[in-house]
Parts: C-alpha cells; sequence; structure tokens
C-alpha cells in the first residue's frame, strides 16, 4: 500500500502545522483537520491514505472520529493512527476500541512518527 | 494487623459499655440479692423462732387455761356437788323427821283402838312398807345408770340436754313396819301384844328388864311419869353383832364372819334394832295403861342403806368401802345406821349391857391402865376430847369384833366432833376432810324430829351424815383435765409437726426466692447484656458506618456516604463526615482533573519540542554541524527528563488519588523478574553491569499486579544500574516465607548511609545529593515503588551495607559497600 495523502487532525496548531510541513517537503499530501467533526468530513470527502489523529478535539474526540471512520463503508480501510498525550492504559485501549490500528502517546519524535507512517506503507 | 485492629472499634466500646453496665447493675444486683438473702435467712429464722414462742406461749397459755378451767369445774362442781348433797342430806333429815312423826300418829292412833287382839292385829297388818332386799352377791364394779340416750322427748324443742332416767327397779318387799305393837297395863304386864311375825307370843311383864327387847329396854319405868298426851320414844335398842376390818395393804376389807357389810359382805349378819314408842291409853279419861308400838330399825336403815351421793344416786347395795354412803347418828351422837352392820352401836343381848364404842389405841391403852371395866371407861370418857386421825383404832377391838361407833368418844375421827357441833344448833352443812389418804367431803344435817326424849335439844333425832369422795364429784372435771392433758400434748405434738411443716415451708420458700432471685438475676442480667449490647451497637453501628465510610474513602472510594440515621452527635458526626467527603470527592475530582488537564498540558509543549529537536536530529532541517548536535541533543535528553517527570509526577498523583485500580492476578515469580531484567538489560550492558537473575527458575506463584510489580523492579534494578560505579554487579534473589514472597534487589554499589536508609522512599529524596556524579532523576521512583508494594499489601525496605556474608559472589569493600532493596509480595 502507498501511502501519500496523510490527514493530520489536531487542535494545536504548532504541532499541525509543524508536521504539515515537515511531511509536504517529504512529498506527501497532507490535509489538516482542526476538529473532529471536519476530521470526519474531509476522511470522507478526501479518502486519505492514513490519518493521524490526536484524541482531545474540539466538538468531537479522536474515539468518536475513529469510530465514525471505521464505520463508513468508504473510510474504513482508512488506517488510524491515533497520536495523543493521553498515556493511560484504559485511553490507549478505548483509541483501539474505536478501531484505531496504532495508538502512539506523545510526546514523539517526528522520526519516530515518519517510520509508525512508513511501517503502514510497507505492510 | 494495625488495620484489623481499627476495623473493629465496636468491641472496644461494647466491651467497656457491656463492663460499665454488668458494673453498674450486677453489683447492686448481687448485694440485693446477698442482702435479700440474708434477710431472708433472718426472717425464716425470727418467723420460725417466732411461731416456735407463739406456738409454747399457745401452749402455755392453754395449758394454764385448761387448769384453770379444771381448776375452776373442779371447784363450781365441788361447789354445786356439796350443794347437792347438803341439800340431800337435809332432805334425808326432813324426810326421817316425817318418819318418824307419822310413827307419833301411828301411836296416837293406837291408843284409842279397842284394846283387842283383833283391833291391835288389824293395826299391825295396816302398818307394812317396802324395803329394798340387798343384792347378796359381793361387790363388782358396777357402772353408774347413765342418762339413757335412747329415751328422748317426742317433741324437738325438748331434745337439748335432754336428760332422762328410767326408774329404779330394785327388788323390794313389803314387811312389817313395826316388830310388835302391844298394850301394857299399869304394872307393866303386857296384855296384848302382836309380834312381827303376827303370832301370840308369850306374854310378859315389861317392867322387867330381862323381859324387854335384848334385855335393854327400861322404858316402863319412863311411862308412868308421862303425861296422859305425851310419847316416849326410845332410842335405837339392838344386839350388837360383831364385826372384823381386816386391814392390809392400807386396804380394808371385811371378814366373811362379820355383820353384814352391804357389797363389803352381803351374806352378814344383819343388825335388829327396834325404837319404841309409847303412851297411855286413857278410857273415859282414867289412865289404864299403855300401848306400845316397836318400830323395826331396818325401815329407819332403809333411808340410808341405799342412798349415794354420788351420780349413781341409790343403790339396792350399799358399799362403805367405797367411801359414797349415808349413816345415822342419834341425838347422843351413836351410830344408828351404817352399811357396815357392826358400827351400829347395840347391846349385849345376854347381859343387856351396851356394847362399849370403838376407842383410839391410845385412849384404849389408858383404859387397859384404869382397871375399869371398857364400860365404865368408856362412860366416864371426857366427850370429844383430843380427836385426832393422828390416832388409830385400838386393836384389841379390831381383834373382838366389837368396833360400834360412839362418835362422843371416836377420838380418831376428828370429823365426828365437826358433825356433832355443826348439829347441835339443828343445822346443815358440810367439810372436807382428808380421811385414809382420800380427801372427802363430809355433810350433816340434823333430823328435826323432837317428839319425847329428842326434844331436849335442837339436834332432835340425831343426825345423818354422807360421806363421798371428792374425786367422785369432780369426776366429769377430771375426765376433762384428762382430756385437756391429752389434748394439750396432741398440740404440742402438732405444734412440733407444724414447726417442722413451718420451716419446711420455710425452707422451700427460701429455695424458691433463691431460685427467683438467681432467675430474675440472670435475666435482667441478659436483659441488660443485651440492651448494652443495642445501645452500643446503636453507638458503635454509625461509628463502625463511618469508620468503613473513611476506610472506604482511604482505599479511594470517595463515592462513600454514610446513612444518617440519628440526630444525635454520631449523627452529626456521619454528616460532618459526608459533607467532608464531598469535599474531599470533590478536591479529589478536581486534583484529578488538574493531573489529566496539565498532564496533556505539560506534554503538547513538550511534544511540540521533541517534535522539533528530533527533526533536526533526525535531518528533517537541512545539514547540522557536531556542535549544534551535541547541544540538541543535551535539549533532547532534558526533554526526555521532563517527560518521565511529567510521568512519574503523573502516575504519583494518579496512585495517590487512588486513580490506579491494580490488575491482580496470579503471576509466576520468575516471569515477573525475567520481564524486568530483559527491560533494563540495554541499560545494564552500557554500564557494563552484570545482573544475575537467582529466580529465572523460581515458579512461585504471587498475588500481584503484573505491570506494576515489574515496574517496581524495573526502578530498582535501573537505580542499582545508574547510581552505581560501572562495573558492579547486581543479584536478584527471593525466599518464600508465610504468606509472603520477599524478592530481593542487591547490588555492590556506594551503599545507602545510614541516616538516608529511612529518607529513600520519601518523595522528590534526591540519590544524586549522595553521589559525586550527577545521574539526573525524578526523586519519585522509589516513592512510587513504595506506594505500588504497599498497595499490594506488602512492605519495602533498605538495607546497607550489605553483610558479605549473606550473598556470595558479590565483591564487595570500602568503595562498594552495596545495598539491599528488598520488598514482600502475596502469595497465591
Amino acid at each position: 500500500m502507498n501511502i501519500s495523502k496523510i490527514l493530520i487532525v489536531d487542535d494545536e496548531e504548532t504541532i499541525s502545522s509543524y508536521l504539515d510541513r515537515k511531511l509536504t517537503q517529504l512529498g506527501y499530501t497532507v490535509l489538516v483537520a482542526s476538529d473532529g467533526e471536519e476530521a470526519v468530513e474531509l476522511c470522507n470527502s478526501q479518502k486519505p491514505d492514513i490519518v493521524l489523529l490526536d484524541v482531545k478535539l474540539p466538538r468531537m474526540n479522536g474515539y468518536e472520529v475513529c469510530r465514525r471512520i471505521k464505520s463508513n463503508p468508504k473510510t474504513c480501510n482508512v488506517p488510524v493512527l491515533m497520536l495523543s498525550a493521553k498515556s493511560q492504559a484504559n485511553e490507549i485501549e478505548e483509541g483501539l476500541a474505536a478501531g484505531a490500528e496504532r495508538y502512539i502517546t506523545k510526546p514523539i519524535g517526528f522520526p519516530d512518527i515518519l517510520n509508525h507512517i512508513k511501517s503502514f506503507e510497507t505492510a | 494487623m494495625s488495620f484489623l485492629k481499627k476495623t473493629l472499634p465496636g468491641t472496644s466500646i461494647l466491651g467497656k459499655l457491656l463492663a460499665s453496665f454488668l458494673v453498674l447493675s450486677l453489683v447492686p444486683l448481687i448485694i440485693l440479692g446477698l442482702w435479700a438473702n440474708h434477710n431472708f435467712e433472718e426472717t425464716g429464722e425470727l418467723a420460725k423462732r417466732n411461731i416456735d414462742e407463739m406456738a409454747r406461749l399457745n401452749l402455755r397459755s392453754a395449758e394454764s387455761l385448761g387448769q384453770r378451767v379444771i381448776r375452776d369445774s373442779v371447784e363450781a362442781l365441788d361447789a354445786r356437788s356439796t350443794e347437792a348433797i347438803e341439800v340431800r342430806t337435809i332432805d334425808l333429815a326432813n324426810s326421817i323427821a316425817s318418819f318418824l312423826y307419822e310413827r307419833d300418829d301411828d301411836l296416837r292412833v293406837l291408843s284409842t283402838v279397842k284394846i283387842s287382839g283383833e283391833a291391835y292385829l288389824k293395826f299391825f297388818r295396816s302398818h307394812y312398807r317396802y324395803v329394798i332386799i340387798p343384792d347378796h352377791e359381793p361387790r363388782s364394779i358396777q357402772q353408774p345408770k347413765d342418762h339413757d340416750s335412747a329415751t328422748v322427748s317426742g317433741n324437738q324443742e325438748n331434745s337439748k340436754s335432754w336428760r332422762h332416767r328410767p326408774p329404779y327397779r330394785f327388788n323390794r318387799m313389803k314387811i312389817p313396819l313395826y316388830a310388835e305393837v302391844s298394850f301394857i297395863d299399869l304394872e307393866g304386864n303386857e296384855k296384848l301384844r302382836v309380834n312381827s311375825d303376827g303370832s301370840q307370843a308369850l306374854l310378859r311383864n315389861v317392867s322387867l328388864k330381862e323381859n324387854t327387847y335384848c334385855k335393854a329396854e327400861d322404858y316402863f319405868g319412863r311411862l308412868q311419869g308421862l303425861g296422859d298426851e305425851e310419847i316416849y320414844v326410845s332410842r335405837v335398842v339392838g344386839a350388837h353383832v360383831p364385826g372384823w376390818l381386816k386391814i392390809s395393804d392400807g386396804a380394808v376389807s371385811v371378814t366373811g364372819e362379820s355383820a353384814y357389810a352391804g357389797k363389803e359382805n352381803p351374806q352378814g349378819r344383819n343388825f335388829r334394832g327396834i325404837i319404841r314408842w309409847a303412851m297411855p291409853v286413857l278410857e273415859n279419861g282414867v289412865r289404864i295403861g299403855y300401848c306400845s308400838m316397836a318400830l323395826d330399825h331396818e325401815h329407819i336403815m332403809q333411808f340410808t342403806d341405799h342412798l349415794m351421793p354420788t351420780d349413781e344416786r341409790f343403790t339396792s347395795t350399799s358399799d362403805a368401802g367405797e367411801g359414797n354412803y349415808a349413816w345415822l347418828w342419834d341425838f347422843e351422837g351413836r351410830c344408828i345406821s351404817h352399811p357396815r352392820d357392826f358400827f351400829i352401836m347395840g347391846f349385849d343381848c345376854e347381859t343387856g349391857r351396851e356394847i362399849p364404842g370403838w376407842i383410839s389405841e391410845s385412849t384404849y391403852r389408858e383404859f387397859l391402865e384404869s382397871g375399869n371395866t371398857l364400860k365404865e371407861f368408856v362412860s366416864h370418857l371426857p366427850l370429844f376430847t383430843e380427836f385426832t386421825q393422828s390416832k388409830k383404832g385400838s386393836k384389841a377391838q379390831i381383834a373382838s369384833g366389837r368396833i360400834a361407833l360412839d362418835c362422843r368418844t371416836l377420838d380418831m375421827a376428828p370429823q365426828c366432833q365437826g358433825w356433832h357441833e355443826g348439829s347441835e344448833d339443828g343445822g346443815s352443812g358440810s367439810f372436807v376432810i382428808l380421811w385414809s389418804g382420800l380427801w372427802k367431803l363430809t355433810s350433816y344435817a340434823a333430823i328435826p324430829y323432837f317428839t319425847g326424849q329428842y326434844g331436849r335439844s335442837e339436834r332432835g333425832f340425831g343426825y345423818v351424815t354422807f360421806g363421798a369422795n371428792v374425786d367422785d364429784f369432780h369426776k366429769a372435771a377430771n375426765q376433762t383435765a384428762e382430756f385437756i392433758q391429752n389434748s394439750l400434748k396432741q398440740q404440742e405434738r402438732s405444734i412440733e409437726e407444724i414447726n417442722l411443716k413451718t420451716e419446711n415451708t420455710f425452707r422451700e420458700v427460701e429455695r424458691n426466692t433463691r431460685k427467683m432471685l438467681l432467675l430474675i438475676g440472670v435475666g435482667s442480667l441478659s436483659a441488660l447484656m443485651l440492651a448494652s449490647i443495642l445501645i452500643s451497637y446503636s453507638i458503635t453501628r454509625p461509628i463502625k458506618d463511618l469508620t468503613v465510610g473513611a476506610m472506604a474513602m482511604r482505599q479511594g472510594d470517595l463515592n462513600q456516604r454514610i446513612k444518617v440515621s440519628t440526630s444525635d452527635e454520631i449523627g452529626e458526626l456521619a454528616y460532618s463526615f459526608n459533607e467532608m467527603a464531598s469535599n474531599v470527592a470533590e478536591v479529589d475530582r478536581m486534583k484529578s482533573e488538574f493531573v489529566t488537564i496539565a498532564s496533556h498540558e505539560l506534554r503538547t509543549p513538550i511534544h511540540s519540542m521533541l517534535l522539533g529537536v528530533s527533526g533536526i536530529l533526525g535531518g528533517y532541517a537541512g545539514e547540522i554541524n557536531s556542535e549544534v548536535r551535541h547541544d540538541l541533543e543535551i535539549v533532547r535528553n532534558e526533554i526526555d527528563r521532563l517527560m518521565k517527570l511529567v510521568n512519574d509526577l503523573l502516575d504519583l498523583s494518579r496512585i495517590e488519588a487512588r486513580l490506579v485500580q491494580l490488575q491482580i492476578g496470579p503471576v509466576r515469580i520468575n516471569s515477573l523478574v525475567t520481564r524486568a531484567v530483559s527491560r533494563v538489560s540495554d541499560l545494564a550492558a552500557k554500564h557494563n553491569h552484570s545482573i544475575e537473575n537467582r529466580l529465572s527458575e523460581n515458579e512461585t506463584m504471587v498475588m500481584v499486579d503484573e505491570d506494576r510489580i515489574v515496574q517496581v523492579l524495573v526502578n530498582l534494578l535501573g537505580n542499582s544500574i545508574k547510581y552505581n560505579p560501572d562495573h558492579g554487579k547486581i543479584i536478584i534473589q527471593g525466599r518464600s516465607s508465610d504468606r509472603m514472597f520477599t524478592v530481593m534487589v542487591v547490588d555492590n554499589g556506594y551503599g545507602v548511609p545510614k541516616w538516608a536508609l529511612k529518607k529513600i522512599f520519601d518523595k522528590f529524596f534526591q540519590a544524586d545529593i549522595l553521589m559525586s556524579q550527577k545521574v539526573g532523576g525524578t526523586g519519585l521512583g522509589l516513592n512510587i515503588s513504595k506506594r505500588i508494594i504497599e498497595d499490594h499489601g506488602g512492605s519495602i525496605d533498605c538495607s546497607s551495607p550489605v553483610d558479605p556474608g549473606e550473598y556470595y559472589g558479590l565483591v564487595l569493600n570500602s568503595e562498594r559497600k552495596g545495598a539491599v532493596f528488598s520488598f514482600t509480595l502475596p502469595l497465591a
């Protein structure tokens, strides 16, 4: 599977703009949503190859977003990489239960994020 | 275990309450019980004594009352009997007097009768009178005739105290009243005579004594001195019948050859005697002779011989031996009628001389010395001189059978003097005298017959005497006395029985009361215990609820609330507790929220920084020189440290806030340790530490949250690696003990100074200060470890330096003192 279109969902502009800039530099098509509803919409309309999904979001939290994506036949195959400062076991479990392929806790370095994305490419 | 103590505060409060209740109630109860018991015993004793005393008093009073009643009865009966006897004596005397006066009338009639054999016979035959024929049987015990209860009044109203006696039916026969009736001329020649046998006997001249009755009469001489209307009455004249008294062992009996003596000698010869009546017979105013009649003395004796001064009243045969009888004395004190005929004064019909009366032995001795004849001696004795019972009758006279009684000289019978003196004025009376060992009532009454010589004194014809045993009067009283005595004895026995019964009753009541006291005691004790349990329960239950609530809070359940059921202090406490719990829960919620938010808010900028720095270091921002790289690496390490600090803080906060739910389950020790060792193997290799896992084969199961215990082991191993000089050695070993498994992480590092041993598990204790070089740590790892182990119910400890002999294969020296971190885990 080839990954070219990445949806970044994060209400922290610092983070989303940094990732947008760096991933774009690396040649990815980057979509950015700053709230949950926008994320579901974008995912449905743009069909990204992978979603980097924060949990704490305005309007709709990441778990719900993940569930919407995974329950929508159009987007259910899009890998969701949950990326959150919430690091408790129950929080991780909820994310995975919502259908996320992977749950990564912040903080994490950029090379590590890239490695995660790339790992989906090869899989 | 201290935890357990704290969970049971009710025991001590309950115990205290119980104890105080028991002391407060049991002590008075015991005192009350003892007091009641003591009182009861005393009351019982007192009651017993009182009853006994009362009974004795009753008995004594009954006894004295009985004695008094008996004495009064005796006196009353005696008085009544005396009265009755006196009356009977007077009646008898009057009857005799009337009888004698009738003889006067007979004589007057006779004096007018034609002097002819036919007329005198007619007179004779018209004067017969009944006499009772004695039973010529010897004395036998004869019960007095009782009142015939079979004969009752036909009218019920008369039935109360109905008394009736059938008539006395004695054998009687009619015999001539007079032994002879005769006419005597002026010279003393009997011209006409009718004898009691009805035959005309030889007529005699009665002026001659030898022609008279028993040759003892001298009446003719006296007739000549009579006035025309005057009546001559003789004394009793008859032959004395001898009799012999036999005295043996104080008992007196009459010998068989003696005179008739009633029941004492029924076959004996009777005293036969006469009393002569005579008066002039005139013809045309001229005295032509005298008519005479000799009363058969038997008819006089009939008056006394069948009288009984007892309840028997009458008898066919008198019994002098029994002591109850009547007899007669003439005006001069001669005995003229007596149940014992030998006591009647009489004559020797051979000589016509009177037999002298019985005198005392002492007087008889005087007679013997006098040289006189007895008749002469006695006739000259001063009358009624020195009469006393201390004198005894003369034995010589007893032996001779001549023991007729002449009251005037019977000096061993003082009562004679009494009768004689008492009848002197023609009166009557009685007195009591101790005679032959028996109290005798003796009564007397003068016989008011004053014809002829009998008119010389107020005493008249003589006197009647009665003798009666006093005891017989009050036989009824004596029977009552006996009855009372028996009753008293019975009562005494009854009292003893009642006493025994009372005592038994008391004993029983005492037993029952004790039982009751015990029952009450046990009952109230149980009630008190129940009450105290209930009361203490009502106190301790809310306290326990509070405790449970507080404990739940301690274990993190901040939603715990206590049901406020009372409005008392405990209710207030519960209310305050609930308030506090709410506040704590709110604070906790806020703290939890803060931690969450804070950690998130902290992570986000750290994440941004790490993204940037790691991007640069990863070459995603172009080439950088080595100096920049070095500096950025420092930044990245600090970011790591910051991140670790945030993680530890978050962890600690969550543990402290009890937000961590332990996932307890059975885990093998070797699995735990192996996981931890693998986690630190890279770090160990970096510092050239060798880790010797001596638990790799240990499959002991412990009940733990695996991840948490691995976290603790990693923390301890990490510390041993980081805070000690390189090329060290770490040994992991352990052992099972009672319920717990102890894991030891031993190193041969610098060791921990003694002062730091206690503080090493404190929050933010910086191990760095122990070391010359800074390693950099959060100062929270050991504190978190301690909390995790304690949450498992175990304990964690640190000791240093290591005992060289304890862990083989560990190089220790002054530089490397070493330290042991040990913690315990509950066995599965």
